[in-house]
């Protein structure tokens, strides 16, 4: 059973901040509630107070601005995959929102949801950490704009204060010479958490590899760059050896970061094979 | 042809589309109480103490009953009463009801459920079915862990053996099974105005209930009323008792109305599941290919209670050689107790599981031998005159070789390239299952029941016993009728599933209503038209012998003026005219040393051919295609019967490639994964229509032979694309991908 609770609408985000600011740890944020209704039927959160940020216009809007794009916290991932500026300058992220539960999902569920939920499976952040997204941030005592990799304290652990709203999320549109790539693995095609995911951004010159992104989802606790694996590929001829020598520090550190575990015979050749097959996608080498 | 193989709309369709069905929850009353069980939350202990003092102080609380408040027989069960409705002494499973909260909200109920107090004296508790058997384990019942042995022996085994040219022996494992049906169990019960104790739920067999409730309140059997609502799905889940008797009682000593309404993730935990089996298959071949020897050892795990753990032992058993002759036979079957979860009954009985096996088994053969697989079949193959495990000779209607001629075409036009230039981690295969399936309950008596009205008013009324789980046994049935006594459908008022209206049809299982209750409709109509010639001959002062019934009129054989519409017949004579079916399926009881015998009137008979594409890297699988042909006598409703095969095929998929009950991780549909429609393939439907003489206007089942032979032809197409085959079910990302390094590495 769901407990009781106060529901309130602002109708500005200072309306939200302060309301926020009032209730702190008390209160909670809903924006489609396809994570929190379920925390609150088990149990897992009391609030007091609901506050739906989902008619507030700041957190609504897909926008273009100069060399970048931004997404509002509340816009849902239907309206990410039809959105043109983010097909155009980040495909890779609507591809991610594309493939998140059912339609009826996508329909409710939003970027900052997904975001801010701190699942370790959680399909919008692989790609969003690829894109070097920045999180913009608003309480009752400021503005800030970070990088949304400094968002997760752990699995289901965002590192947003109980105060704070997601308003939006901005990052650089991608190059002409700029291609993503993104692979998803889930037990079946349709509503099923990630079991694993890629997502990849590289830069390329002739047969060089001028800069390459790497992040993978659902196998670490909290989002990472595969930065070993980055440096290894930065600057170099593109060779199927060395996408074999990248792709095994990246499972080297999938390995640092959870231990050996009973699935690990799985995910290893698992995420060095995929890797491999995100950067030949990105590479243009088609497969 | 007025209703056979007609696609008319299925009778309740309309309302389901337009929101006015009423399903079990849908009942209401303004006085009712809400009911929350207390259950177990460990596998095996003595229950020492169960303290209701601080539950009852909730706000709300109305009462909470414990065994103690059952003033009869506390023992339910289908074969065996071996279940607690609440448990007095011992719990044998998570989920074991313990105590049963009346409240006036849910929230209350469930508080409450909290506060109740089960002091436990733990016992040690048994995982697996090989554990339950050894010496000194911990029994779960008085009687040992032993459910059942059977044995079927045919011919000689070690001659078998001796004769054949080539042995395939392995082991396969199949796990639990949700039945994943759509809507919670959930009802009412109240006393009606006439004093009876009525329960209102999902559930596959009304009269079953009826007589576990008044077994368990101790009241006359015709004072407890079971009515059936519209049913979201069963599957076989709801062939045992799941929330009657918890009603029952709460609304027997309350005196007021109650309703129960289990959550998902109670649904899960405490429903019935499919039997894990573990099939050890030896089987020898000549070097034509006939099959020569067949050896079979199944052990399965029926769980805390017996439920239909006999049946799927014996059934696994009689269906283990698959559709296919073999002069020598011996099987050994056996289902243990364990603290697991309870099996019970699911689509198939154990068929889909010893399916698995056989068509491994056939694949393996095939491949020593260089065969095609389609060939081995075809050698060996049962056909009429051929004689089956349990010694049983068919008569008629064995279509399983038009199947495989079937299949054979459409294979001959498949172009599926093993590779892909374009993504070479992918491979392609195709693979074939056959099945057959005895259509009935096994080997006993299970017969149906069924009257046919006319009313003064000119009324046409049809009572049967039968549950319609939404497979279309109301849109069948009725079609039947229509057909015999040549009057529209909609002429036809149907009256179903209710204990104080019907009699017993026996339980929509086994794939039997359309052939068991179709043939007692039949014979309803018979005697109907007897009594109404005898009425006529009144009437109109003619010989009985002169009169016939045809096309709805009765018509003298001379006289062709006469042409009276049965209708008119009895508003005539002022009086209901009334014709009683009763059918029962020609079976024998099996020798209970050889399972010898003729467990089942008539078979249906299907093969499968999938398609499927395997990442080599990642293990995961896609079916493509599905081409399914099936012999079910002769569709009453076509496109029902292709509706229940597409179904068939989408739960094949689910039991080929993911579903897996694990218990004490598995919640609800959060992480029970069965297909969605973005992993249902392609099917093509194919109905082979081998008519069988004994079924209302030929027809067979088709219910569960759907599901059997897909996740063999899956498996099957799988161990195609890789080079390796699976032998432990649902062929999961891991170990499709450990089977790739398997293939690989040899
Ligand atoms: C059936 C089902 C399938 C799913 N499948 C997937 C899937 O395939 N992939 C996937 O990634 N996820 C999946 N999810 C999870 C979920 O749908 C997504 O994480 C979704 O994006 C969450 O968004 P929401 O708006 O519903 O979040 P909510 O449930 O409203 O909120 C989630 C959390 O974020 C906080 N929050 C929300 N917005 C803000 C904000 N702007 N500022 C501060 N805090 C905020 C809330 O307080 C809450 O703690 C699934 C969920 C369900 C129920």
């Amino acid at each position: 059973m769901i407990p009781t609770f106060e529901y309130k609408v602002p109708r500005t985000l200072t309306e939200a901040c302060d309301l926020l600011w009032q209730y702190g740890d008390r209160a909670k944020v809903i924006a489609g509630g396809t994570d929190l209704v379920i925390s609150l039927r088990n149990g897992l959160i009391k609030p007091e107070l609901l506050i739906d940020i989902t008619h507030l216009p700041e957190l609504r809007r897909i926008e273009e601005r100069n060399d970048s794009v931004s997404i509002g916290g509340s816009v849902t991932h239907s309206e990410i995959v039809s959105s043109l500026i983010v097909q155009t300058y980040g495909r890779i992220l609507s591809e991610a929102s594309s493939q998140v539960g059912s339609p009826q999902i996508r329909n409710l569920g939003t970027l900052g949801g997904n975001i801010v939920n701190a699942s370790p499976a959680a399909d919008t952040v692989p790609p969003l950490m690829v894109l070097e997204a920045k999180a913009k941030i608003l309480s009752k005592e400021g503005e800030k704009e970070i990088p949304v990799s400094s968002l997760f304290r752990g699995p289901y652990q965002s590192a947003l204060q109980p105060h704070e709203i997601l308003v939006s999320i901005s990052f650089k549109k991608l190059g002409q010479d700029m291609k993503g790539s993104l692979i998803r693995l889930a037990r079946r095609e349709g509503m099923a958490i990630s079991r694993m995911s890629i997502a990849v951004i590289l830069q390329k010159k002739g047969d060089l590899i001028e800069d390459i992104r790497i992040s993978i989802g659902a196998v670490t606790p909290i989002p990472n760059r595969m930065k070993e694996a980055e440096s290894l590929l930065k600057h170099q001829r593109y060779d199927t050896d060395l996408l074999k020598m990248a792709s095994e520090k990246v499972s080297s550190e999938m390995i640092l970061q959870t231990g050996i575990r009973a699935s690990t015979p799985y995910k290893k050749p698992v995420v060095e094979a995929l890797v491999e097959r995100a950067i030949r996608r990105a590479f243009g080498d088609t497969q | 042809m007025r209703g056979i193989g007609l696609n008319i709309p299925k009778v309740d369709a309309l309302d389901k589309v337009l929101g006015t069905s009423m399903y079990g929850e849908d009942f209401s009353f303004s006085n009712l109480l809400h009911l929350k069980v207390v259950r177990s939350r460990i596998p095996h202990a003595k229950v020492v103490g169960i303290e209701t003092g601080e539950a009852l102080k909730v706000t709300g609380v109305e009462r909470i009953f414990t065994a103690k408040d059952i003033p009869g027989n506390n023992r339910i069960g289908v074969i065996q009463k071996d279940q607690p409705v609440l448990v007095s002494d011992r719990v044998r499973r998570v989920g074991d009801p313990i105590a049963l909260v009346a409240a006036k909200t849910i929230e209350g109920a469930e508080e409450a459920c909290e506060k109740v107090k089960v002091i436990y004296e733990e016992l040690p508790f048994v995982k697996t079915p090989e554990e339950a058997l050894r010496p000194f384990a911990p029994p779960i019942h008085e009687k040992g862990n032993l459910l059942i042995e059977f044995n079927l022996i045919k011919g000689d085994i070690q001659v078998g053996f001796k004769e054949a040219e080539i042995i395939i022996e392995k082991t396969y494992t199949t796990t639990w099974v949700d039945h994943a049906y759509l809507e919670p169990d959930g009802g009412v019960a109240f006393w009606d105005e006439k004093g009876r104790l009525t329960v209102i739920c999902p559930t596959q067999n009304v009269h079953y209930d009826q007589r576990e409730v008044a077994s368990l309140l101790n009241l006359p059997i015709e004072k407890v009323r079971i009515i059936q609502p519209t049913t979201g799905g069963a599957f076989g889940g709801r062939l045992d008792v799941t929330v009657q008797c918890f009603l029952a009682l709460a609304a027997f000593h309350l005196k007021r109305p109650v309703r129960l309404l289990y959550t998902h993730e109670e649904v899960f935990q405490v429903i019935s599941k499919r039997h894990p089996l573990k099939i050890h298959y030896r089987s020898g071949a000549r070097k034509d290919g006939r099959l020569v020897a067949v050896e079979v050892d199944i052990l399965g795990d029926t769980g805390a209670y017996a439920s239909y753990g006999t049946t799927v032992a014996v059934r696994s058993a009689i269906h283990a050689t698959g559709p296919y002759e073999v002069p020598h036979v011996k099987i050994r079957s056996r289902m243990a107790y364990t603290n697991n979860p309870w099996s019970g009954a699911m689509r198939g009985f154990g068929v889909p599981q010893i399916a698995f096996a056989h068509e491994s088994q056939m694949d393996l053969l095939a491949q020593a031998l260089k065969m095609d697989p389609l060939e081995i079949r075809k050698i060996n193959a049962l056909q009429v005159g051929g004689e089956t495990a349990t010694g049983q000779l068919l008569r008629a209607s064995v279509g399983i070789r038009k199947t495989l001629r079937e299949i054979e075409r459409w294979r001959n036009k498949i172009s599926l390239s093993k590779f892909d230039p374009e993504r070479p981690f992918l491979r392609r295969g195709i693979g074939i299952g056959s099945m057959w399936y005895g259509i009935g309950n096994t080997g006993i008596a299970n017969p149906s029941t069924a009257q046919i009205e006319l009313s003064p008013k000119g009324e046409i009324k049809l009572y049967i016993g039968v549950a319609d789980i939404g497979q279309g046994s109301d849109t069948a049935l009725l079609q039947i009728a229509s057909e015999a006594l040549a009057v529209e459908i909609k002429e036809i008022q149907l009256i179903r599933a209710d204990t104080s209206n019907t009699t017993d049809a026996g339980s929509t299982s086994a794939s039997r209503q359309t052939y068991i209750t179709g043939n007692a409709i039949l014979k309803a109509i018979e005697n109907l038209k007897k009594e109404v010639l005898k009425e006529a001959s009144f009437l109109l002062h003619e010989e009985e012998g002169d009169l016939f019934v045809e096309e709805g009129f009765v018509k003298h054989r001379q006289k062709f003026c006469i042409a009276l519409p049965i209708q008119e017949v009895a508003r005539r004579t002022g009086r209901t005219i009334r014709g009683e079916g009763y059918f029962d399926p020609e079976t024998t009881k099996l020798d209970p040393k050889t399972g010898q015998g003729s467990p089942y009137a008539t078979y249906a008979f299907a093969t499968h051919l999938a398609e499927v594409e395997v990442d080599i890297e990642t293990g995961k699988v896609r079916v493509l295609r599905v081409i399914a042909t099936h012999d079910v006598g002769r569709a009453i409703h076509p496109k029902n019967v292709i509706g229940q095969i597409i179904g068939g095929v989408a739960m094949g998929v689910g039991f080929a490639l993911m579903e897996e009950y694990i218990p004490g991780q598995t919640i609800s549909f959060l992480n029970y994964l069965i297909p969605t429609s973005k992993d249902v393939p392609e099917v093509i439907p194919i109905l082979v229509e081998d008519q069988e003489p004994s079924g209302p206007f030929g027809a067979k089942g088709v219910g569960e032979p759907a599901l059997i032979p897909s996740a063999p032809a899956i498996l099957n197409a799988i161990a195609d694309a890789i080079g390796e085959r699976i032998y432990h079910l649902p062929a999961k990302l891991e170990r499709v991908l450990e089977a790739v390094q398997k293939s690989k590495s040899d």
